[in-house]
């Protein structure tokens, strides 16, 4: 999901950096609210976390595997604004180091993946989880169900950047100037795609991981860490 | 032979070459970073404005030849960097840009992009069609692509990571979020090390993993253990940090030193921005 460089136009780049400036603005000071001085090395290695999440390949039916991008698992674990935070960290680190999504593409990188998906899981995890008790089933079902909505509507605002392109940006002629197609083949290919596979891997590893720290330390899920 | 190959890229596999090819890429980026080239010896401050400013361009121009002649100022400043030519067009083409082209290729045909058409041919029955349009419009994204991804990876291979992390700072990100990031660079090493630890160790005491169902207990286990190492270490890592007189108050220290060859190349840089879009505006 993540968007390299040359996908948006510079004008859709713009807005969507000038978009996440105020959330990462809430996100630090709700952080620094809650964290106090420890929030530095708390939310380096939960940045450095969701970035290993990415290396443990999980075996799907059919002898393949996947991986997972793990961003409501970081959101249930750290509270969503941390978890924004985290994810930012994690993605610039991505663009600038390793060339994985662009930089002029950050902003909207941020959007999807560090605002959209671990704000849209965690709620739907909250909304089913409700005031059910830290240890029960209710909880892994509802890490899986708000890890596997998190993931979908992030590509579904990832299919609607690419979609808007051509209808904003092209020649006289009709010539696409970045991303090619429009909303009715960009929002289905990505959509689809994460409905069907990524999103099940996502639900996978997010609900057993939820599973298994429910075991060790059941208390750790009242009420989180936000 | 399929199946035996199958049988080796497991997940265990899988884990243990991402874990490796994290460490890879970023061992081989300072050896490239601390070699002695002309990128090199630029202040990171000076090359990192200078190379967003060819990334912006390389991103606004409409003209397929003069993003190229980026991308030929970009293999230029590779040759005089001294990276391996081999080593930087697999990392910079492999991925991203064949992956782009094959999305590219249906927007070639008059199915997608009508025109004029250039060339066309019968497969299975149907007259296909590639028009001038379609070839005009997946050039330019290709090349874009290409050349973007190539200018982001020329500037992390000719920089060292910790110094590209605190140029951060001139575009006026927070201390705090500067010291966050790079801090969590370091730690990358430390988990990317752990995971191939975890699977090295499973591979040689469990061998391989027939039943899906069990090898993703496995990972789910391995990464709710992988959590709460880490939640231990933040804790660990904040003692460390108070013990050293830390208050809540980063500072960073700045050891960059600009000189007359930085400013000249800056100047430079900023030059050939504004001919090539003077150039796209012209054209």
């Amino acid at each position: 999901m993540h968007i390299p460089d040359g996908y948006l136009s510079p004008a859709t780049c713009g807005v969507f950096g000038a978009a996440m400036i105020p959330i990462w603005s809430a996100a630090s000071r709700k952080v620094k609210k809650t964290l106090s001085v420890r929030q530095v090395p708390y939310l380096a290695i939960g940045a450095a976390f969701s970035f290993v999440i990415m290396m443990f390949n999980v075996p799907i039916p059919g002898g393949s595997t996947g991986h997972a991008v793990g961003g409501v698992l970081v959101a249930i674990l750290l509270g969503p604004w941390a978890a924004c935070i985290a994810l930012t960290v994690a993605l610039v680190i991505q663009a600038l180091l390793f060339g994985d999504g662009g930089i002029t593409a950050i902003g909207a990188n941020c959007f999807n993946m560090a605002f959209v998906l671990p704000f849209t899981g965690y709620y739907v995890y909250r909304l089913i989880s409700s005031n059910s008790p830290a240890g029960s089933r209710r909880r892994v079902i509802a890490a899986g169900a708000g890890a596997y909505v998190g993931i979908c509507v992030a590509a579904l605002c990832a299919g609607i950047e690419f979609g808007l392109q051509p209808l904003l940006y092209h020649t006289a002629n009709g010539q696409a100037l970045y991303s090619p197609y429009g909303l009715n083949v960009a929002v289905p290919s990505m959509v689809l795609g994460h409905l069907v596979v990524i999103g099940w891997v996502e639900v996978l590893v997010t609900a057993l991981v939820v599973k298994y720290l429910q075991k060790q330390d059941a208390v750790f899920f009242e009420g989180g860490r936000s | 032979m399929s199946n035996a190959l199958h049988k080796k890229r497991d997940f265990i596999e899988r884990s243990m070459l991402s874990a490796l090819a994290f460490l890879k890429d970023a061992t081989l980026s300072e050896e490239c970073a601390n070699r002695k080239g002309f990128l090199q010896s630029l202040d990171p401050r000076f090359k990192t404005i200078s190379f967003l400013a060819f990334l912006v361009t390389a991103v606004s121009l409409k003209s397929a030849v003069l993003i190229g002649s980026l991308y030929g100022l970009c293999l230029l400043l590779v040759f005089f960097s001294r990276i391996p030519l081999n080593y930087f067009l697999t990392r910079t083409l492999l991925f991203i840009p064949l992956f782009s082209l094959c999305i590219v290729l249906p927007t070639l045909f008059s199915m997608v992009t009508p025109g004029e058409p250039v060339w066309s041919f019968h497969v299975l029955g149907i007259n296909a069609i590639i028009t001038r349009p379609g070839v005009d419009g997946a050039l330019l994204f290709v090349v874009r692509i290409a050349t973007s991804v190539s200018l982001v990876v020329l500037l992390s291979l000719t920089t060292r990571h910790s110094e590209l992390l605190k140029v951060l700072r001139l575009f006026g990100v927070p201390q705090l979020f500067v010291l966050t990031v790079s801090m969590c660079y370091r730690y990358l090493y430390l988990f990317a090390t752990m995971v191939e630890n975890i699977f090295t160790a499973l591979k040689s005491r469990v061998g391989m993993v027939s039943r899906h169902q069990h090898g993703q207990n496995i990972v789910a286990w391995n990464i709710a253990n992988t959590w709460n190492r880490t939640t231990q270490m933040s804790e660990e890592v904040y003692m460390a940090m108070l013990s050293r007189g830390y208050t809540g108050e980063p500072q960073l220290l700045s050891e960059f030193h600009a000189t007359l060859k930085d400013w000249f190349w800056l100047l430079c840089a900023l030059i050939i921005c504004a001919g090539l879009f003077y150039r796209g505006h012209t054209l």
